[in-house]
């Protein structure tokens, strides 16, 4: 068959991509060969074992499998850490295959101890095969990938349980002493499969996280690797702890349903019929798990996430125990078995290994084998001792089971509180796995201090420019404390070449290398506070408004300094000076230096009046920075006078979107909800500046509320509009290329809409979290776009994800332009 | 503060000492020194601070004023040997823009004279 033949026949049934079939199809047949042997083997087991020793003794059997399998568990991770993963699965089998092959012979010899030790030696076979298992698809495949295709290989598992179970029921009536025969020669099969997935792997591109793993295993920390090491990865980790609690106590209650319905059955049914009894139960109770796998598992998980998925188990298993606790009659036994082991082989081990895909190859292989193989039975081995103290105490057969059965209810509820702290720290193991994001301008407004690089750079031009601006510079570099040895260097200030004798005098403090004193810092504010109180007096006033008028109307060359003085000085002198009127007129000069100090010292006086000049020169490139750092002095006071000029529509229009980046500078909850209202009003000519502030107020000031309705609506809109886009982009396009072409290949406008339906996302969920799924949508590999979408996934309300997820997710182009033509049928939808 | 007065030529100087402070106004202020001598008809008056030790907001009140009542008179005042603190507060505030102000007494002088 072709490959492409195959992918078409696969599908139907399951969300494959190409170049997945043949892995897939190999790893359906894996589990396929390892759950059909240990069905057989299992009927085997749970027969010889009642026959020999009665049902009442089965918890001294899962004690035993607790206590044997610390020792599996620390040799299999020793092991595991020295043999690469092709051998140690291939050696896995042939192991079990003959020593099945040995139990064959031992059971025809009916030997009183053989069954006990088969029973231990059955459980070690399905958690090293099966842990073996799933270690080898967290390797292959990242979360997306997993939730697609984990509904199909399960469904091989329970397909082989279906098939074990029926070859037991039948064989065990003509062949019984040939079963473990049958079940070996199963796993000779599997030794082939096995071989021909590490063929494929070895024949494909390495990903990174094969990558990953082969790094781990070549490190030296895998030399240490012992049932200690793997049980501290555990402890010291609060996601891996939580899901030893949950596998646990899930096997505590499985061995108390378990016991439950072999307390029934040994009731009810003659041994004759024991194998071929659990044969075709096994059988027939994996038939609707299969269907409910292969059909519904991957949609289930899709559709309802993994917090809602993980409930439905403990869910279905707390009423069929309310059930059995009412009446212990064989039907209710069937059904709770038949809950139990449905759900178990489906839905809860498919989220289950899920919940492993993002923890990192060191820590999961180290944590799997400890989880999966040791707790697993341990869980076992306390839900046994459990029993076996409750045994000692003579009751009725009904009695017990309805015992037992509350019991249980008290172990489920426990189940549902972990499964949902599980869940929770899933989300936060996938952020982990994220690049951090942050805005650039954020980043430059938190490493750069502008307002002092501008005023070094000032202060390295005024010092040829005029002595007195030099002196002001420097005096405002003191204030601030930013004097440095490194500043005094790159200001090219030398002690012998001081043209102010004063200048020389601000130097000495800092010159020293000692930080200022308390009380030369006081000095430097009892300075400022006199020359403000100089500037108010009236005999200055006096003096210098002769002086300044004179200035103010000058034209000549030298004019142009002494108005950049003045325009200095008057950022020094208090708001409510007369002189500080003038300041006014200098905001509005011809010339733009004269200008930047006007607005510089505007912003140190923050009167109303030079708002609007400031506002107009938000209109020049070259005025632009200062105005915009100006009016962020202001602050919120000039929230609403910023409000009307964005309204104003007869204002020119790059002059309104400078007006939106400065109420972004401004960035309070007035801003946030003017900038929201603007964009309300459709007008769609500054949609991606307005988005762009929102973010920049969100980014910054996490408690700022957006409403989500307005939010909600807009990114409808977007989304609507990058449907059409991609339908009118590829619509036309062949299919062939359509097919070809995959990943996030759009069109370079839409890269803008896509920010922005991100930007708008982070408004009303984590700004943080949805900033990390853009930037690793954007520029990450295959594994950082799939863990991104997965934590948007787990973010969003579902008709958020059902629209914005066909814009992003890995699709082939055909995919992607089909979901948008059906989708937009239906818009909008949230 | 101790302010004492001498002339040379036709220049009024005042030798000021200890600390120009609102919290230590004597009953003479340096304005009110400066006007006596503007109303005896002496129109050049040099201001000497070389042994100021402090001066505040009031004290350059008190300059200033001096400036005012000695230019509206049409006549001259410099300034010599303030501190590189007070200096500092002239450059920021521009009034070395207007006020006349020296490194020492001679230069001080030597200017009166070349006007």
């Amino acid at each position: 068959m072709t490959k492409n033949r195959l992918y078409r026949l696969l599908s139907r049934t399951v969300e494959i991509k190409r170049g997945e079939e043949v892995i897939s199809l190999l790893l359906f047949f894996y589990f396929f060969l390892i759950s059909a042997p240990f069905t057989i083997i299992k009927s085997v087991r749970n027969a010889k074992y009642i026959i020999e020793y009665t049902a009442v003794r089965l918890p001294i059997a899962y004690l035993l499998t607790a206590i044997f399998m610390g020792f599996v568990v620390a040799f299999h991770s020793k092991i595991q850490a020295r043999i690469p993963r092709a051998p140690l699965i291939i050696s896995s089998l042939v192991s079990f295959i003959l020593s099945s092959f040995a139990f064959g012979i031992l059971f025809i010899k009916d030997l009183g101890w053989v069954p006990l030790v088969f029973f231990i030696w059955a459980n070690v076979f399905i958690m090293v095969l099966m842990t073996q298992f799933w270690i080898l698809v967290n390797d292959i495949f990242n979360p997306r990938e997993a939730k697609r295709l984990i509904g199909f290989f399960v469904s091989g598992g329970i397909l082989g349980g279906i098939v074990g179970g029926l070859s037991a029921g039948v064989l065990a009536l003509y062949i019984p002493d040939y079963l473990l025969y049958i079940a070996g020669g199963m796993l000779v099969v599997n030794v082939g499969v096995v071989t021909a997935i590490f063929r494929w792997r070895s024949n494909t591109a390495p990903s990174s996280t094969k990558a990953e793993t082969t790094e781990y295993l070549k490190s030296e920390k895998i030399k240490k690797v012992g049932f200690l090491d793997c049980f501290n990865t555990v402890r010291q980790n609060y996601y891996l702890k939580l899901l030893a609690a949950v596998v646990t106590v899930t096997w505590i209650v499985s061995t108390f349903i378990d016991w439950q319905y072999n307390k029934v059955i040994e009731r009810e049914v003659t041994q004759t019929f024991y194998i071929s009894f659990f044969g075709y139960f096994n059988s027939a109770l994996l038939v609707v798990p299969f269907f409910i796998q292969l059909l519904m598992t991957s949609n289930i998980i899709k559709r309802f996430g993994i917090r809602l998925t993980l409930l439905v188990y403990p869910l279905m298993l707390l009423l069929c125990s309310f059930g059995i606790a009412a009446s212990p009659t064989i039907l209710f036994a069937l059904g709770i078995k038949g809950s139990d082991k449905s759900l178990s082989f489906s839905l809860n081990q498919s989220v289950r290994e899920l919940l492993y895909i993002p923890i990192s190859p060191e820590v999961k292989y180290k944590a799997k084998i400890f989880i999966d193989m040791f707790l697993n039975r341990l869980g076992k081995g306390i839900g046994a001792l459990l029993l076996m103290i409750f045994i000692l105490v003579p009751t009725a057969p009904s009695l017990s089971i309805r015992i037992v059965s509350i019991m249980s209810l008290v172990f489920i509820l426990l189940w549902v509180v972990l499964n949902l702290k599980v869940s929770k720290e899933y989300a936060n193991i996938i952020k982990g796995k994220l690049k951090k994001s942050e805005r650039a301008d954020r980043i430059v407004d938190e490493k750069l201090d502008v307002d002092f690089m501008k005023l070094v750079l000032d202060t390295i031009e005024d010092k040829n420019r005029s002595s007195i601006l030099y002196a002001m510079d420097i005096f405002d570099l003191v204030k601030q404390d930013k004097l440095t040895p490194e500043v005094r260097k790159l200001i090219g200030y030398k002690q012998d070449e001081v043209r102010v004798s004063s200048v020389g005098m601000l130097f000495e403090g800092s010159e020293s290398g000692i930080a200022p004193d308390f009380e030369e810092r006081l000095d430097e504010g009892i300075l400022l506070k006199e020359i403000k109180e100089i500037m108010s007096l009236d005999v200055y006033q006096e003096i210098m408004s002769e002086y300044v008028d004179k200035v103010l109307v000058e034209k000549d060359g030298e004019s142009e300094t002494a108005k950049m003085e003045l325009a200095k000085a008057l950022g020094f002198s208090d708001f409510r000076s007369p002189m500080s009127e003038k300041l006014e007129e200098l905001l509005n000069d011809e010339s733009t230096e004269v200008s930047r100090y006007a607005i510089a010292s505007a912003a140190k006086l923050q009167k109303r009046e030079y708002v609007p000049a400031l506002i107009e020169k938000l209109e020049s490139p070259l005025t632009r920075m200062d105005a915009r750092v100006a009016l962020e002095k202001y602050g919120a006071k000039i929230t609403g006078t910023l409000a009307d000029y964005l309204r104003d529509v007869e204002i020119d229009l790059e002059l309104r979107k400078e007006v939106v980046a400065t109420l972004a500078r401004v960035g309070n909850q007035e801003a946030a909800d003017f900038l929201l209202w603007e964009l309300e009003e459709h007008r769609e000519d500054m949609d991606s500046e307005l988005i762009d502030a929102m973010d920049r107020i969100r980014s910054a000031y996490t408690d700022i509320h957006f409403r989500e309705r307005s939010v909600k609506t807009k990114i409808s809109e977007i989304v609507k509009e990058c449907y059409k886009n991609l339908i009118d982009s590829y619509g036309p396009i062949s299919k062939k290329s359509q097919e070809d072409r995959t990943g996030l290949d759009m069109p370079n406008h839409m890269n803008t809409r896509l920010s922005d339906v991100f930007k708008l996302l982070g408004l009303i969920y984590p700004h943080e979290d949805i900033m990390k799924s853009y930037q690793n949508i954007r520029t990450g590999t295959k594994d950082s776009v799939a863990y991104a979408v997965e934590l948007l996934d787990n973010l969003l309300q579902k008709g958020l994800k059902e629209a914005i997820f066909p814009i992003i997710e890995d699709l082939s182009i055909r995919e992607r332009v089909e979901r948008c033509r059906i989708l937009l049928q239906n818009f909008p939808f949230f | 503060m101790k302010i004492n007065s001498r002339k040379q030529n036709d220049i009024i100087i005042f030798d000021i000492e200890g600390e120009i402070r609102r919290s230590d106004i004597s009953d003479v202020t340096l304005h009110q020194l400066v006007k006596d001598q503007l109303d005896s008809g002496n129109k050049k008056i040099l201001l000497n601070f070389d042994k100021v030790e402090f001066i505040d907001s009031f004290g350059v009140g008190e300059i200033l004023a001096s400036y005012i009542s000695t230019h509206n008179l049409g006549g001259q005042l410099k300034i010599a040997k303030i501190s590189q603190k007070l200096y500092l507060v002239f450059q920021v505030t521009m009034l070395t823009k207007v006020l006349d102000i020296h490194d020492n007494e001679e230069i001080a002088l030597t200017a009166f004279l070349e006007q």
